[in-house]
């Protein structure tokens, strides 16, 4: 039941034939494909990390352009409006300009107005003064000697209280 | 069953006997397990599928193994283990087919794949130790003990060989006798648990192999 014999060796031997078998059938291949499989597991997982970091890149790239186009865009905005300020100030100050010229024109009318008024009424007032007096004296002096007693009078008059005549 | 515990078919040429039956079983063996690498490795694909990735499984599952219990150096030895692992398991489980049997159920085949390793022990130790190490491994921790580690040696290819071939034995035995006593039911139930025991005595034998040829590998430990 237990005999020992050369099938012992025989069995060492069959053994050692079935390493050298399956070592070059199936263990050399295998490892080979282990190997090649590890190296593509490295490469995918290297070329994964270099898409990455180019997409990162691209990313700060896009980020870093929308921060320029932003920038630029207030820097328009901010232009507009300051051309529309100055715009809006020029305006304004034009238009005071042709109010106050508009003013001065008016006021020039008036004193002129009022200087044609007040010469009309004083020849008015002459003439008046003139009949009040020959109605008061009854007899009518020479018409240049009166016109020139009532014209001195006024104009004292007018050197006393310039332009303040009750008309 | 045409198989009688324990008798062999014997030939005889040149002076020496072999036993046929062991040899054909052991044949058979072997063909399985080349078969098994062939259609594993048939169309090694990068994604594996299959039989592929069953003997890939295996194979790393050892080859971890091997890292673990015999550092980088053990790589070296890995065809060895994982085709002794292979062996012994196709072998234990061709017994319980009814009709044949395993060659591990006979102690040839176990004492020569022992005496095959403790061999490559001795001779791995004296490689990696030198010679004058390695012998003055059995004076320690002192001269007494020289027999006592001989004797170490010496249990490790008896103790190794004996468990495998008594399990197998046993248990081929032990599933005709069941046949014969109780039909049916528990012979079944120890065909399965015949199935498991093959698992376990070639992961052992495979293991303590490696355990061994660590310890000739590495200086700490005997």
């Amino acid at each position: 039941m237990v005999e020992i014999d050369a099938t012992l060796v025989a069995q060492i031997i069959n053994f050692l034939i079935l390493v050298a078998i399956l070592t070059k059938v199936a263990y050399k291949p295998l490892v080979k494909v282990l190997a090649e499989r590890q190296q593509r597991i490295e490469n995918s997982i290297a070329a994964a990390d270099k898409e990455k970091a180019l997409a990162e890149e691209l990313k700060a790239e896009h980020e870093r352009q929308l921060a320029n186009a932003r920038t630029q865009a207030q820097a328009i905005i901010d232009k507009a409006e300051k051309f529309a300020a100055a715009k809006r100030d020029e305006e304004i100050e034009q238009t005071r300009l042709e109010c106050a010229r508009m003013l001065s024109k008016a006021q020039e009318e008036i004193t002129r107005e009022r200087d044609q008024a007040i010469a009309d009424m004083r020849s008015e007032v002459v003439s008046l003064s003139l009949a009040a007096a020959s109605k008061v004296i009854g007899e009518n002096m020479t018409s240049a000697a009166n016109a020139k007693l009532v014209e001195g009078f006024i104009n004292k008059l007018d050197e006393t209280k310039p332009g303040s005549l009750p008309c | 069953m045409g198989h009688e515990i324990g008798a062999h078919h014997l030939a005889h040429f040149a002076g020496f006997t072999i036993h046929m039956d062991t040899m054909y079983m052991t044949w058979l063996t072997m063909a399985i397990v080349i078969l098994i690498a062939l259609l594993a490795t048939r169309r090694l694909k990068l994604v594996p599928s299959g039989w592929q990735n069953v003997l890939e499984m295996a194979v790393e599952a050892l080859l971890n193994q091997i890292k673990e219990t015999m550092g980088p150096k053990g790589v070296s030895f890995a065809p060895m283990i994982i085709t002794l692992f292979l062996f012994l398991l196709v072998g234990n489980w061709l017994g319980l087919v009814p009709g044949l049997s395993s060659p591990t159920s006979d102690l040839n085949t176990t004492l020569g794949l022992a005496l095959m390793v403790i061999i490559m022990v001795q001779l791995v130790a004296i490689m990696n130790k030198g010679l004058s190490a390695y012998l003055g491994h059995f004076i320690k921790p002192m001269v007494l003990f020289l027999p006592i580690n001989i004797i170490e040696e010496l249990s490790k290819p008896i103790t190794l060989s004996f468990r495998l071939f008594g399990n197998i034995m046993a248990g081929e035995i032990l599933i005709i006798v069941l046949g014969m006593l109780v039909p049916y039911v528990i012979p079944t139930a120890w065909l399965a648990f015949s199935v498991f025991v093959g698992v376990i005595q070639a992961f052992i034998f495979t293991m303590l192999s490696m355990s061994y040829l660590s310890s000739g590998l590495n200086d700490e430990g005997h």
